[in-house]
């Protein structure tokens, strides 16, 4: 029976999503590129942001997520979550949204709080968080999201 | 229709692939060293939640997929100090360890080059003149497994690592104090080339295959020193007897000075001097020295005892002596009985 239940309550988390994805209240998409780095004709090494679709250990990506109002009203507490895959390692600073406040999570997704306000133990032994134990990232926009108007949200990786 | 076992399996799946991003710690760094393996998907997505004053709401965006293709890398190390070898020696072995330093399985093609300039003289492989140190030892030995160019190139997991041996005879025209380098190359057999130079479905699972930083080929040389030392070894002795004299009367005392030195290039490795105390005397306790400096008889942290043995014997040990040692003094006594 409480099987049943939980799969109901998926179902209902399901049927939010798609509800909000026809009425189109706001329209997400991500992309990911890595940095290719070549020798211009001065000899001097350029780095571009190239499609990425495969990537080799030591790769450099960046992920954007875009996001816009695109509902009849202003959306407010607007937050862009992002999970850090395990096999990337985020590139400290790189976080960047404008009008946004970000935060870090080392916990999987549970909580989340300022970059310097993370800590992470090691049986019993607490430290300050590092980049490579963030789990995740999220961008908590500061004023509502007007409408029509649009957001960003970017950061960086290294792959493992 | 899943069993509660298979329920459970994929729960704690599920559990992993959220929670444990890098919860298991050990299995993260040991992913580390060669990367990501080749054929890893990331999907990423992101979650945008906000309120339009009906209540939150969240919206999940597209997925991005990136998968991790194969990099093939490579290293070559010599294991083996410089080697010290005769004019005509037969089958003097270097060790190396080739390791996949790529994030795929890959094997590797093996060769040797002993015509390299920039030496004295140019070893001459055996025949055959590569093997695995199949039993671990780090010494060549009959055991140890001759390679064969396509037919048992070592195929090595990412991080994986190998220990193989170069075999090579020294020529009788080689001189006292010549050098003479053999060098082991590892290639991948994927392919070579430029760093980034692709090879479309070749890398594991079908991914590609990329030429990593080490062009895909690496080597080492090793290097054979000939070394024909040449030592003199002079001994005296000098008679005390127990009237003032020097003559050989019973209850005289005998002091016997041995001297050893290098005289020529190269180094006699592990030098030990042992000089059995002659008959018809007994040796003198406590008598041994060292370039002035005593040494005491028990066998024990210093250089040198005295060897109560059937043949009784003074034993010094003068480490790897070279030219550069000058002379080594060794002075004991002994009385006559």
């Amino acid at each position: 029976m409480k099987r049943l239940i939980g799969l109901i309550l998926t179902m209902s988390a399901l049927t939010a999503h798609a509800i909000a994805q026809e009425q189109g209240h706001l329209n997400v998409t991500t992309f990911v590129q890595k940095e290719e780095v070549s020798v211009n004709t001065a000899g001097e090494a350029e780095t571009q942001l190239v499609e990425a679709t495969t990537v080799v250990p030591g790769d450099r990506v960046v992920y954007t997520i875009t996001f816009r109002n695109i509902s009849d009203d202003a959306a407010e507490n607007v937050v862009i979550t992002n999970p850090i895959a395990a096999s990337l390692t985020y590139i400290d600073g790189s976080a960047f949204g404008p009008g946004t406040e970000i935060q870090f999570s080392v916990d999987g997704g549970n909580s989340f709080a300022e970059r310097g306000a993370l800590t992470v133990d090691e049986n019993g032994d607490v430290r300050p968080a590092e980049a490579k134990d963030f789990t995740h990232i999220r961008w908590v926009m500061q004023q509502d999201l007007a409408v029509g108007a649009q957001g960003m949200a970017r950061f960086s990786a290294v792959l493992n | 229709m899943r069993t509660a076992s298979q329920r459970r399996a994929s729960a704690l799946l599920r559990m992993c692939a959220t929670a444990c991003a890098c919860a298991t710690l050990a299995l993260c760094n040991l992913a580390a060293a060669a990367g990501t393996p080749a054929g890893t998907v990331i999907e990423n997505t992101a979650t945008v939640s906000f309120d339009l004053g009906d209540g939150p709401l969240s919206l999940d965006s597209n997925t991005t997929t990136i998968t991790v293709v194969e990099r093939l890398d490579v290293a070559v190390t010599l294991q083996s100090p410089q080697t010290l070898v005769s004019a005509g020696d037969a089958d003097s072995a270097l060790l190396f360890t080739i390791t996949n330093t790529g994030n795929g399985s890959e094997s590797f093609q093996l060769a040797i080059d002993s015509l390299l300039a920039g030496d004295d003289f140019d070893p001459v492989p055996a025949v055959p003149a590569i093997y695995f140190d199949t039993d671990g030892s780090g010494d060549f030995n009959v055991g140890d497994q001759a390679y064969t160019a396509g037919v048992n190139d070592p195929l090595l997991a990412a991080d994986a690592s190998i220990d193989v041996f170069l075999v090579n005879n020294i020529p009788g025209s080689a001189t006292n104090g010549d050098l003479g380098f053999s060098q082991l190359t590892a290639t991948a057999t994927t392919g070579t080339g430029a760093p980034g130079t692709e090879y479309a479905g070749q890398g594991d699972g079908g991914v590609n295959a990329i030429v990593g930083t080490s062009s895909g080929s690496s080597a080492a040389i090793g290097e054979y020193f000939v070394s024909e030392v040449q030592i003199d070894i002079v001994k005296t002795q000098a008679v005390t007897d127990p009237f003032g004299g020097s003559q050989p009367v019973p209850g005289a005392t005998i002091t016997y000075t041995i001297t050893v030195e290098v005289t020529s290039a190269g180094t006699a490795a592990a030098s030990v001097l042992a000089d059995p105390i002659p008959t018809y005397t007994t040796y003198v306790p406590n008598s041994i020295t060292l370039n002035a400096s005593a040494l005491s008889d028990s066998a024990d942290a210093d250089a040198g005892e005295f060897d109560v043995a059937t043949d009784p014997m003074v034993v010094v040990r003068l480490g790897d002596l070279t030219l550069a040692d000058g002379v080594q003094s060794i002075v004991f006594q002994v009385t006559i009985d």
